[in-house]
């Protein structure tokens, strides 16, 4: 019991050079690097090699988390970044001038971290640049190391897929259905149905909720498990046209003396 | 500053601590961890116990109680573990968890201490 951690005591598995999330940010983190990783998805900005920020624009940022969704007057945040950016102090000015309580921001922007981070280590988010020596103007506030964003974000992957195995949720417009008789829907829940008017996705829910888009994710994902959103069928697949024997589709001339014969046996015992 | 770090620290000072974190109940990652070991994931702790803060939650939504949740107490036979509740407007959806030695802990005591260690987080 020494010293408050993000939790790293599992150590990672012996393969996980083949099941690292991005081998580039593993390598980074070995070099102790400083500087931003950019992919399609997201940036993360790391500090001697630990994380030290992340955004991505499929996630609400900080700046959204602590507005919309913790109550911050936008003009406290428009100030500290005014009087604080060029410096690269935004946070340390948050805590300073009283908007916000240290331990609050530390959570949020430790959320705002993983959830980003999330979406940046996306399989898909292409490749990977890195621009040494970069930093983010919001400053120090705490750091994570990459193994552990990395841990988690496979944790998230699986949750997800854990919970209801439909992906095509993540990113189709979230439908609300009708509660049955007697189920009970959470305060937390009902906001979010609300909110969902069939037209926005997750991602568009978040950012209106000042939430995480991967909660919003996992909460639309339960939600579908539970029958209160629809879940998307996926698309029926493409069926390969049936291919009919020669014989049934080739013409032929009718079997005429077969007909007549017929005939002739139905007429004689009507 | 009061931060993540120096909560998490206190909370070990609390007699009878055997590991403590900080939770996020949405997606059931632990922010933060202090103690544990082998015999105490923490981490897995923080992802099975958002389950029991979710099931209490939807309870009271079935009962109807128009409240919060300030704590929850689950006694085992040989532990105490605490979940409180953080309530502030920023950091709503997070929890402290803290598993006690039961022979070394006072329960009353430690319930106390914890709710100042969530009062000094957000303020």
């Amino acid at each position: 019991m020494t010293s408050a951690s993000i939790p790293a005591q599992v150590p990672p598995p012996a393969s996980s050079a083949s099941t690292s999330v991005s081998p580039l940010l593993t390598r980074l983190a070995e070099e102790r690097a400083t500087g931003a990783l950019l992919r399609d998805r997201g940036t993360l900005f790391l500090e001697d090699g630990r994380i030290v920020h992340a955004e991505s624009p499929a996630t609400p940022g900080l700046e959204v988390l602590l507005t919309v969704g913790g109550g911050l007057a936008p003009e406290r945040w428009r100030e500290a970044v005014d009087r604080a950016g060029a410096r690269r102090q935004v946070a340390r000015f948050l805590v300073d001038s009283g908007s916000l309580a240290g331990g609050e921001l530390e959570i949020c922007h430790l959320a705002a971290i993983f959830d980003a981070a999330f979406f940046a280590l996306s399989p898909g988010s292409g490749p990977s640049r890195f621009r040494r020596g970069a930093t983010h103007w919001i400053g120090s506030v705490r750091s994570v190391p990459a193994v552990a964003v990395e841990r988690e974000t496979r944790r998230r992957r699986e949750l997800l897929d854990a919970v209801w195995p439909y992906p095509r949720l993540d990113t189709s417009p979230v439908v609300p259905r009708e509660a049955a008789p007697g189920q009970t829907v959470t305060l937390r829940q009902r906001s979010l149905l609300r909110h969902a008017d069939g037209v926005r996705t997750p991602g568009q829910l978040a950012w209106a909720l000042g939430r995480p888009a991967f909660h919003t994710m996992l909460d639309v994902r339960r939600l579908a498990a539970a029958g209160l959103v629809d879940t998307p069928h996926e698309p029926p697949p493409t069926r390969a046209p049936v291919v009919l024997p020669d014989w049934v589709t080739r013409h032929q001339p009718p079997d005429v003396a077969l007909l007549r014969r017929l005939r002739d046996a139905l007429e004689a015992s009507l | 500053m009061p931060n993540v770090e120096t909560a998490l620290k206190e909370a070990t000072t609390i007699d009878g601590a055997l590991g403590a974190a900080l939770v996020d109940y949405a997606s059931g990652m632990a922010l933060g961890t202090i103690g544990g070991g082998k015999d105490l994931d923490l981490a897995v702790a923080a992802a099975g116990n958002t389950d029991v803060v979710r099931a209490k939650v939807r309870t009271m939504e079935m009962l109807g109680i128009q409240d919060e949740i300030e704590d929850i107490l689950i006694t085992l036979g040989s532990q105490y573990h605490l979940i409180r509740l953080l309530r502030a407007r920023g950091s709503q959806g997070f929890f402290l968890y803290l598993a006690l030695d039961k022979q070394r802990a006072n329960l009353a005591m430690a319930r106390h201490q914890l709710k100042k260690i969530e009062s000094e987080l957000e303020v």
